[in-house]
Formats: C-alpha cells, structure tokens, sequence
C-alpha cells in the first residue's frame, strides 16, 4: 500500500532521508519513532509529494507519487501534527469543505456529526467557529476529516499532541478498527506507550537511518523504551 | 469543486469584519461618486443648453447689419454634456466647453473648467471612474493578497493540497470566491448608475448610450479580472502574505500614480506640444503669405479680380452684377481654411503620437488602458474632443460662405455699407452635434482594449502556473 524504495532526500548537502526502504500492507500500523530532525515528517512529506526527492521513489498503491500527485492523494488522509482550519467557519462547516474537497460531496449533516461522535468532539461545538476551538479540539476535527475521506491508508504526524490521554486512547481504538478494515497507517510519534498500544510495527529512526525495525510478534513484549534509548546512545 | 472552494472563500470573506466595512465604505462612495457625478452633468447639461439657446437669441436680434459684421459678432458652438460623463469627467476639464466661430479664424476651443477651479480640486474629483479605477483594485488586492500565502502560513494549504486538489481549480475557485464578494459591491453600484443613465436624458439616444454603458461595464470587468489574476499569482508565488501585500501595493503605487505621471512626462518630452503662441504665429505666417480678403491690393487679389473680370466680361468692379468683396471674402476663407487643415492636422497627429508614446506604459499599468477606454466610451476624451471641433468647424464654414455668399450676391456696389435684412439670420442653422457611434469608439479604444485582454488572459495564465508550482510550506 505505502512503499518508500531507497528514498533519500538532502537539504543544502545535509542528508535528512536516508535510503529508506520500506513497505506498508493493508491493516499494518506502522509506527515511526525517533527524535526531531531524524527524518519522520521529511518521510510522510515526500509520501504526500511536499518536496521532491533526490533519490529513490514514494510509492502508494504501487504508484510513484511525484508522476501522480492527484490520484496517489486520493488513496491518503493526512493528519499533521497541528491540524489548521479556517477560523471562520464552524467545524462542521470545516469537515463539510475538506469532505467535499477530498470527493465526499453527499454526506449530511448527520453523517458530518457521526463523525464528531466517532472522534469525541462534543456535538454542540460543531456548530461553532473554529476560532473558540482548543488545540485538543482542532485536531479532533483533523481526525474527522481523515475519517471521513474513508481513504486506504493513513499517513499521520504526530497526530495525538494536544490530545489528553483520554482521547488519545479513544484514538488509538479509532485506529486500530480502521486497521482492521484494511487500512494502512504510517505514523511519526514520540509516544512510545501509543506505538507500543497500537502499532503492529515500530520502526526506529536516526539521522535520516532507518536504524531498527521492530516486527508485530516482538512488539508485545519487547522494553520500547529502553530498545529506543539503546538506539539513542550510539 | 470549484464552486464548493469559490463558497467557501465567499464565506470567509463576508465574516471578516474588516470586509464587511470597507466594502460598505467603497460602496457608499461608488453611490455618492454616481449621484453627485449625475447632478453634475444635469447641471451642464442646463447650462449649456441656456448658453445655446441665448446665443442664438443674440444672433437673431442682430438687426440691420452687413453680412461679414454679422460673420465677425460669430456664433458659439457649445459642447452638449456626453449621456456616460456622469461616469468619467475623462479631460473635460482641461478640454474647453465651447468654440467660438467667427469669420477667418478656426479657434481653439474655450472656457476649460480647470481654470475656475482651485489647486485643491485639481487634485481630483469623486467621480465613478476615479473610484473604480484607483480604489476597487486596492479592496481586490486586500481580498486577495493571503489566498494562497495566508493558507501557507496558516498551514491550511498543506491540508488542502493533501487532499488532491488540483491547483488550477483551487485558483479558480478563490477567484471565484473574491468576485463574488466583489460583486456584493458592484453590482448595487451598477443598477444605481443603469438606473440613473434611464433617468438622463441627452441628445443621444438610449440605445446607444446603453450599448456604451454595457461595453464600459465590460472594460472595467476586464481591468478588475487582471488586477484579481495578478493578486492571485503573487499570492501563489511568494513566500508570505506580508510580501504578497508590500509587492501588490507596491504594483498598485506603480501602475496609478507613477506610471501615468511618468508616460505623460515621457510622451511630451518626446513629442513636445507647441506653446498657443507658436501654433498661432505659424498659422499667422502662412496667412500673410496669402491674400486679405480685407485687402484688395495684394497679389492674389488681383489675379482674383482679373479672373473675375473675364469671367463676367466686364472692365470695371462696379459693372460686376455681383459684389466683388463678397467674393473676396469667400476666397480668403476658403485659402485659410486650407492653412487651418494644415495646422490643426499637424497639432491632432502630434496628439495621436503623445497617444502612441502613453501607451506603452499601459505594458506596466492597466490603469492607463482602462482609463483611456473608459473616457473614449464615456464620450469624454481627446479623440471625442476633435470629433466635436471638427463638426464645429464644418458649421463655422457653413455660416461664414452663406454670408459671403448674401454679400456677393445683394451688396452690389455697397460693399461693407450693405445692411442685410435680419431674416438673414435666422436662416443659419443652429449648430447641433451629432456624437459618434460606438463603433468610431471602439475603433479609437481597439489597442488599449486588446491591451486590457492580454492583461488578463497573461495574469489568468501566470496566476494558473504558478498555483501548479506552489509550494505547501
């Protein structure tokens, strides 16, 4: 579903992607660890072909995004880390646009607000403007925009910051189902309870490397955290 | 797609405050500029109907009097008001009301209001075409400055292009979303000017009037799409919506006030008009290489009495059945006015290349071109200006040979003593101009207007390609 092949990308000589190699099925949630700068958002940036490579290729449903930017969009939702909306419309009416944007223009006002429900966004804020929203809120209406664009795979960066625990949980359920409906999810974090939580992989990431890549049998009882901090050090 | 983005840019726009009242303030403007402007050219229009009309009394109660006296008391051709002037004063200003004809001489036209006016009112008046020309490109610029650097830095372009939006419709729709806020404003301000050209009525007719209206409408629609098209592109090429704006005033400083003041410094540098002075004695200097009507002892006059002579068969002046000084008369006007096509030719084919040089700038300034086609529809520009002295001119040859022609043939021997009968005078037609078609318009206005459209179809262009090349952040 998603695939990078030996994706590199450079900034003025300094390498921020290197060689990647990797392969996402339908219904794996790949979880993507590693500090800032270690090339997470760099990764799920050339996936939605926000910058041009300088090797390899970003595949989705086996095509390279950079010849088909439209159409390998329309398989992808996209949560980053700071979800932005328009201040000055509701959020439904915000969720209503993206829909109608990503292709869904037949979804009513009940469907907009079963998508609320599914996220955890109280119903009578849905009618507010956006501008009253706290962070936890807005990335709430993030949530519901990528699940109402009903895509195939899910390329998420950081999408839980701001979010308490709570709905980081009711987001990790959330993810989990969808994975279980045969969606693919490639998400950049620093939570490493979340990763372990619902991941079927982690992969560990560090100056651009890929430097470890922990498979669905081991992640259960493998130490995360102290695997992580091994990778650290080095 | 596209509608659903131009909606939601319409949304944004009409639930910012700040739209909400500049637009109220730029359209109660356009209404104030279009009733006052409307009052205006009532009044003119009064006005110069009461000096027609006392002019002509005048002529009439001339009494007893000989022919080319009557030729030299002259008659006054005024400018009637044009049906679109209450939207574009144009030159009119600078450009005299009235021509006075009298025998001998083609004047200048006379009685420019510039000259009654203070330094103040110079500076400019409140009128629609000021409004629409300088003002509704800085609301379009406001509108439209952040379209696409305000969603960059906002970061909602990065979740929008994330969708799959093709960057062509994304353009569209914003410009869709702006014209309809736009329109908010324009459109009252136009049913209030359709509204009042019905209610003025001028010597042209309403069709017409109205057919200038609907192309003036257009022209303006066209400068408006340009400055949108640019806006846009600017908005999708740099960086952030600070630059967007400093660039897009800056644009505006340029092509409203700069480049008009520079290309008209320009064209009379390179095309320097002649002082009234000069274009005078030139025209005094080919006169007294002539013959003087008033003068029978000169060459021509001479050769003039001897062909006339012959013609009759008679030796002596006196024994002529017609009035030799009649003849005379007619003869000296009909070789100055070979001196005055000369000479006012050469002063409209400088004026064409003053025309020529401006125009140019408009490469930079789409305020040039509209400005020019506004005041060539509006019947308040140069090109009009000749049209109307030319008629004048045609009228002023007409009266001065039906008088000469009274004197040649009544005078007989009296010359200068023969009185004629008053009834002479009310057989000079009274002078009424006749405005050209819009089609003698369009033809003046076809470069400014194909200027207009490359404007627009190149900002269309630019605004397209750079939104395809955008970046997210």
């Amino acid at each position: 579903m998603l695939e990078a092949l030996n994706l590199t990308k450079r900034y003025n000589g300094t390498v921020a992607l290197d060689d990647l190699n990797l392969k996402i099925e339908p219904g794996e949630i790949f979880c993507l660890l590693g500090a800032n700068g270690a090339g997470k958002t760099t990764t799920i940036n050339l996936f939605l072909n926000f910058i041009a490579p300088d090797g390899g290729a970003a595949k989705i449903k086996n095509l390279d995004v950079t010849q088909h930017p439209l159409e390998t969009k329309k398989f992808v939702a996209y949560i980053p880390e700071q979800v932005m909306l328009y201040k000055n419309l509701t959020g439904l009416e915000n969720l209503e646009y993206f829909s109608a944007l990503a292709g869904h223009e037949n979804y009513s006002r009940k469907d907009f607000l079963n998508f609320f429900g599914q996220v955890g966004l109280p119903s009578d804020a849905a009618d507010k403007r956006v501008s009253t929203y706290s962070k936890g809120m807005r990335q709430k209406v993030g949530i519901a925009i990528a699940l109402a664009k009903n895509a195939e795979a899910l390329l998420l960066d950081e999408p839980t910051s701001g979010l308490d625990p709570k709905a980081g949980n009711e987001f990790s359920e959330l993810l989990k189902r969808m994975s279980g409906n045969g969606v693919a999810v490639l998400m950049a974090t620093h939570d490493l309870f979340r990763a372990k939580e619902c991941g079927t992989r982690v992969g560990i990431m560090k100056h651009g490397k890929l430097v470890a890549t922990i498979g669905a049998e081991e992640i259960g009882h493998t130490d995360l955290e102290r695997v992580y901090l091994e990778h650290m050090r080095e | 797609m596209t509608t659903t983005i131009a909606k939601k840019e319409f949304t944004e726009i009409f639930r910012d405050g700040r739209f909400r009242w500049i637009a109220g303030v730029l359209l109660l403007m356009l209404l104030v500029a279009a009733i006052t402007g409307w009052n205006q050219a009532q009044e003119t229009k009064a006005e110069r109907e009461a000096a027609a009309k006392m002019d002509e009394q005048t002529w009439l109660a001339q009494g007893n009097k000989n022919p080319h006296s009557a030729a030299h008391f002259g008659h006054s051709a005024f400018k009637p008001a044009a049906a679109l002037s209450y939207v574009d004063q144009g030159l009119n200003a600078y450009l005299g009301v009235a021509i006075w004809l009298e025998a001998h001489y083609q004047n200048l036209s006379s009685h420019r209001p510039i000259e009654d006016k203070t330094a103040l009112q110079r500076f400019g008046e409140l009128t629609l075409a000021w409004t629409l020309q300088y003002l509704v490109p800085l609301l379009i610029i406001l509108l439209a400055f952040s379209a696409f650097a305000g969603e960059r830095e906002r970061g909602t372009l990065r979740q929008l292009v994330s969708l799959g939006v093709p960057s062509r419709k994304l353009a569209l729709g914003k410009a869709l979303g702006v014209a309809a806020a736009l329109a908010l404003v324009l459109i009252p301000a136009t049913i209030l000017a359709a509204v009042l050209l019905a209610g003025l009525r001028t010597g042209e007719s309403f069709g017409e009037a109205a057919l200038r209206f609907i192309t003036l409408s257009g022209s303006y629609l066209l400068y408006f799409a340009a400055i949108l098209g640019l806006s846009l592109a600017v908005s999708a090429k740099v960086k952030s919506s600070r630059v967007a704006l400093l660039s897009l005033l800056g644009f505006w400083l340029i092509s409203s006030l700069l480049a008009p003041r520079l290309a008209s410094d320009f064209a009379e540098r390179l095309h320097p008009s002649p002082a009234v002075s000069e274009f005078w004695s030139a025209i005094n200097k080919d006169m007294q290489e002539g013959i003087d009507g008033h003068n029978p002892s000169d060459e021509r006059n001479k050769q003039l009495q001897a062909k006339i002579l012959a013609q009759y068969n008679v030796k002596e002046l006196k024994d002529l059945p017609v009035n030799f000084a009649g003849i005379a008369l007619q003869e000296g006007e009909e070789y100055g006015n070979q001196i005055f096509d000369k000479h006012h030719s050469r002063l409209w084919a400088l004026y064409g290349k003053q025309a020529g040089a401006q125009q140019f700038a408009s490469v930079i300034s789409p305020l040039l071109a509209v400005r020019n086609v506004s005041m060539g529809l509006a019947g308040t520009d140069l090109y009009q200006h000749r049209h109307f002295a030319e008629q004048a001119e045609a009228h002023r040859r007409k009266i001065v040979k039906l008088l000469n022609e009274d004197m040649t043939r009544n005078a007989g021997t009296q010359d200068y003593n023969y009185l004629a009968d008053p009834a002479l005078w009310s057989k000079v037609p009274q002078f009424e101009y006749a405005p050209p078609s819009l089609g003698w318009v369009l033809g003046n206005q076809f470069g400014n207007l194909l200027i207009l459209g490359l404007w627009c179809a190149a900002t269309a262009f630019i605004a397209a390609r750079a939104a395809g090349k955008m970046r997210v952040d």
